[in-house]
């Protein structure tokens, strides 16, 4: 390969350098850097020393202006900028945003230690509580939070043409971490970048009944509803 | 006397901003000094600028984390994978896992979305 394709390199690298503010975390946690102020009129003049964090105080280091009223918000459409891993495939989803470790917050970015997949982070995972056996009574599965991630668009599953089994592309199914409360599961969403839903779980009422309740008299229209 | 493999490093925290501000850039200048021995090692048929590129892309990917304890890991990573490639210890496979994006057309993302659902992601 003697001559790298040059609008590849350059989007390569212009994904990977590009300021942090497009890339913005979920609605708790987002990023403050920004490399490039548009309109320096209205920022104080910017001053930097290498003992500064790159997000210390804004307006104390260089590299931070005051964020916009649209900066702010969380993304809703995919980010077709964001710097590709290696594992990056024909089936893997668009992330909206990929962690870089500038949301402030957090206590461990996990998405940039991990070395895990930054199409992880594209996925949408939910957060759930599994719920009883109707064939049964016994509700012990049902005390735990469960997190299962979305099926991928295409290539989450097809034939095998030899022997017709179903393969698939996606290394994240029939996957689920069980963990103990609703905060933890958000808690490690939020760790490792994964855009999240939390599915309420249905809780099930039990109606105190009392027999004698059947044989009251009462003139008017009769209060009590026996079957509620 | 136990004597530490070539190019290892102690695992230590940074003091301050400053001193991991040092580290990375010692580290990166490591990287940027190895490029030529990288290339002859491994026989890649890219230029030393490519592999050079490289490296300033992957530094630049985390330039803006804010917490010292994230960047101490990363500069162990960096530190790792450093020793692992010179001392040869790496195949060819997994050197040229940081180049999949420039050689293999499917590892990239699309530009937008007409170039995504014309190549079959929808």
């Amino acid at each position: 390969m003697p001559l790298l394709p040059r609008p590849a390199t350059a989007r390569l690298l212009a994904a990977a350098v590009r300021p942090a503010s497009r890339r913005l975390g979920p609605a708790s946690a987002r990023t403050y850097a920004d490399e490039g102020a548009h309109d320096r009129s209205v920022q104080p003049d910017p001053k930097s020393s290498t003992s500064d964090a790159p997000s210390a105080k804004p307006g104390d280091s260089a590299m931070i202006r005051q964020q916009g009223p649209a900066e702010g918000a969380p993304r809703h459409k995919p980010d077709y900028d964001v710097a590709v891993d290696y594992r990056t495939s024909k089936f893997s989803p668009i992330p909206m945003r990929v962690m870089d470790g500038s949301e402030p917050g957090e206590a461990v970015a996990a998405a940039v230690l991990s070395g895990a997949p930054t199409e992880l982070q594209a996925r949408t995972v939910r957060i759930y509580r599994p719920a009883k056996t109707a064939t049964q009574s016994g509700t012990w599965h049902g005390h735990h939070w469960r997190m299962d991630w979305d099926v991928l668009e295409k290539g989450h599953r097809w034939e095998n043409p030899l022997m017709g089994w179903q393969s698939s592309a996606d290394f994240m199914q029939g996957t689920h971490l069980n963990l103990n409360t609703k905060q933890d599961a958000i808690d490690f969403a939020n760790k490792q970048g994964y855009e999240y839903f939390v599915q309420e779980p249905n809780e099930r009422r039990i109606v105190p009944k009392a027999y004698a309740n059947n044989f009251l008299h009462s003139p008017k229209r009769l209060k009590h509803i026996r079957t509620k | 006397m136990i004597n530490p493999t070539y190019l290892a490093q102690k695992t230590r925290t940074s003091v301050n901003w400053a001193d991991a501000r040092r580290r990375v850039i010692k580290s990166y200048r490591d990287w940027l000094r190895a490029a030529p021995e990288i290339q002859q090692m491994y026989s890649l048929n890219m230029p030393v600028s490519a592999i050079r590129t490289k490296a300033r892309q992957e530094f630049e990917r985390h330039r803006y984390v804010a917490q010292l304890p994230t960047v101490d890991v990363l500069i162990t990573k960096s530190n790792e994978e450093y020793q692992e490639t010179i001392n040869y210890w790496k195949q060819l496979t997994h050197v040229l896992k940081y180049f999949r994006a420039e050689d293999d057309p499917k590892a990239r993302l699309p530009h937008n979305f007409v170039a995504g659902f014309l190549e079959g992601r929808n």
